[in-house]
């Protein structure tokens, strides 16, 4: 009987994921070529709908939209802002977590430029293969682009301070009006805990502290005093893979996870989608 | 309720589950079971009947887990955090750990015959003194156990725990057992509540929420993730294959992640014992430049030192373990 069944339902199994296979792909061929909802009346009724009072809530920006019309970039500018604002929260910290093979330097720029833009502080970046750290130059070179194109030649207020993990960055504190961007790989993830837990029992060995004096803050500690930035309160993965590939194990106890398809071809309202529904998670913080 | 679940699958959810099971299945899954109080709200009942519910649920989801041959399932119980809810919850849980615990020790011929084995991860000091004293009972009972593993995490949380890790390292920094440069991702790892279980390959939570809320942050760095809007009391057969269902599209994917990093991870120590048998040369080399041969010597030399120095840091801190067990199960013996 076994014999006869096991090929049956190995067949049915693979029947069972060829179908969802195809499902996928179609999905993903559909996703850029169905109408995106392109269109501000929709989304200023999502906004509405979302946050009431929210298309009232600003009339400055509305007229300042007016005014500006004339300045695509600028218009861009105050148009991407007043969606932030029009949230009732956002992350003061996003993570993207890029959970694909194929990697794509201009669609990444202009996720990280739309972040900032709508007034996002601080943006990291990661894969689990540390592509995208191997190639920080190319990257940045690219939100330079980006940040050029989409919202005028007026970078330097959307200067990007572009750090390695390995650098402490002390200037960061006194600029912090400017969105940061920080590019990681694993070895910022379990591998910076060892390097706090060597620290520590270092200091244990030297007869400086005791092994009870170890808390979860004092770990903390350390593992911030490294990075600077709060724990992302929101980490978007792009891509198929349902895992946080070792994505800043310590910081990321309370974070929202949504996922998105790809970060190719993403669009704009896509990530305002995300945003919006991060805007909705509520926590209970255990209570 | 009890513990173990009696009964067969329905013919649809047996051909569903050997299906499923002629591909990859997850050998270890976690759960975070979520949306007893809401379940319990929407069906206007009392709070305290919602998470006995959400009990019951679990015995079944452990029945489930036995017929699609899951041998491991790891549970969040209650949080560290979980103590800042009001004290009448708070105490209403208790009570209803210990009933849980007292019927684990009533059953114990039944689990014995299914050889299930039971694990409680967390600071148990965090509990009141008898509920200690009753899951040090349940855990030394069933600890020879091989056949399946449940682990309860109960006073808990994922950063405690690091903490704890690197605490007990620090412990055995301090009895001179190991040294600090010894503490590497691996021994990290073994120093965790977890160390007797493999990495969950799937983490699920329930209700509908998108995080991970304190849980296994260390050991689910590269699980598939699957959150469901269901409450968990509602939790059915078929949001569990959906699950796995999931786990195995990303399996492929995950597996090759997995093995990038422990490449990674090798190297890092590879690195590090260089490091350490260097700066050794340095000091005891009376300045003559050591050659290739004579470095590759140390370095064997001093690998196999320092795997021997881990290897008894974990018999002391696995002895010290299970005296606190010990313990606390004579005291309540002589109680």
């Amino acid at each position: 009987m076994e014999a006869l069944t096991a090929p049956l339902y190995a067949f049915l199994w693979r029947l069972l994921h060829l179908l969802l296979h195809v499902h996928t792909a179609l999905l993903s061929w559909l996703r850029p070529r169905l109408p995106s909802p392109t269109s501000r009346l929709w989304e200023r009724a999502v906004a509405a709908l979302t946050v009431p009072g929210a298309a009232t809530g600003f009339p400055g920006h509305q007229k300042t939209l007016g005014l500006l019309g004339g300045d695509p970039t600028e218009a861009r500018r105050s148009r991407w802002l007043a969606d932030g604002q029009a949230l009732e929260k956002l992350p003061v910290h996003i993570g993207l977590l890029v959970a694909e093979e194929e990697h794509s330097y201009t669609d990444l720029a202009n996720l990280v430029v739309w972040c900032m833009a709508v007034g996002i502080s601080y943006v990291s970046v990661y894969d689990n293969q540390g592509f995208f750290r191997k190639n920080n130059s190319r990257l940045l070179e690219e939100i330079v682009r980006q940040q050029q194109e989409l919202l005028g030649v007026d970078g330097s207020r959307y200067g990007v301070d572009f750090l390695s993990s390995s650098i402490n960055s002390y200037q960061n504190k006194v600029v912090s009006c400017r969105p940061t961007l920080k590019v990681l790989c694993p070895a910022d993830g379990k591998q910076s805990i060892v390097q706090a837990a060597q620290q520590l029992c270092r200091s244990v060995e030297n007869k400086q502290s005791s092994s009870k004096d170890i808390s979860v803050s004092s770990l903390d500690v350390l593992l911030r005093e490294s990075k600077n930035i709060p724990d992302p309160e929101l980490v978007l993965k792009l891509g198929p893979v349902n895992s946080t590939l070792g994505f800043l194990p310590w910081h990321i106890r309370l974070s929202e996870f949504i996922s998105l398809p790809s970060h190719r071809n993403l669009a704009y309202e896509e990530l305002l989608a995300a945003l919006q529904r991060y805007s909705c998670c509520q926590q209970r913080l255990g209570q | 309720m009890s513990w173990i679940k009696e009964g067969e699958l329905n013919l649809l959810e047996r051909i569903s589950a050997n299906v499923l099971k002629a591909g990859p299945m997850p050998k270890h899954v976690a759960f975070i079971m979520d949306g007893n109080r809401r379940f319990a709200r929407k069906k206007n009942m009392e709070r305290q009947e919602g998470h006995m519910q959400g009990f019951n649920k679990l015995a079944e989801t452990l029945r489930w887990c036995k017929h699609l041959n899951i041998p491991e399932v790891t549970v969040y119980a209650f949080s560290i955090e979980n103590f800042k809810r009001t004290k009448d919850e708070v105490d209403g849980l208790m009570e209803l750990a210990r009933q849980k615990f007292e019927r684990l020790l009533e059953e114990r011929d039944n689990l014995e015959k299914h050889g299930v084995c039971i694990r409680v991860l967390g600071d148990l000091n965090m509990l009141p003194l008898d509920l200690q004293q009753l899951i040090a009972k349940a855990v030394i009972t069933t600890r020879d156990h091989n056949k399946c593993f449940l682990n309860v995490c109960f006073a808990y949380t994922s950063r405690y725990e690091i903490t704890n890790a690197v605490r007990e390292m620090a412990w055995g920094v301090e009895q001179s057992l190991i040294k600090a440069s010894d503490v590497s991702e691996a021994l990290l790892g073994e120093c965790l509540y977890s160390n007797n279980s493999p990495n969950p390959d799937l983490l699920i939570r329930t209700s509908g929420e998108v995080r991970l809320s304190d849980f296994l942050l260390w050991q689910t760095s590269h699980s598939c993730l699957v959150f469901q809007s269901v409450l968990w009391p509602e939790y059915s057969f078929w949001n569990l294959c959906e699950a796995i269902l999931q786990y195995q599209l990303n399996h492929k994917s995950i597996q090759k992640a997995r093995d990038l990093h422990r490449e990674h991870q090798a190297l890092q120590q590879l690195e590090a014992d260089r490091a350490c048998v260097a700066e050794h040369l340095q000091y005891h080399g009376n300045g003559k430049p050591a050659d290739a041969q004579r470095r590759q010597e140390a370095l064997q030399r001093y690998t196999a030192c320092r795997e021997e120095r881990v290897r008894d840091f974990l018999q002391a801190l696995k002895h010290k373990r299970d005296s606190f067990f010990n313990d606390l199960c004579s005291e309540a013996v002589s109680a």
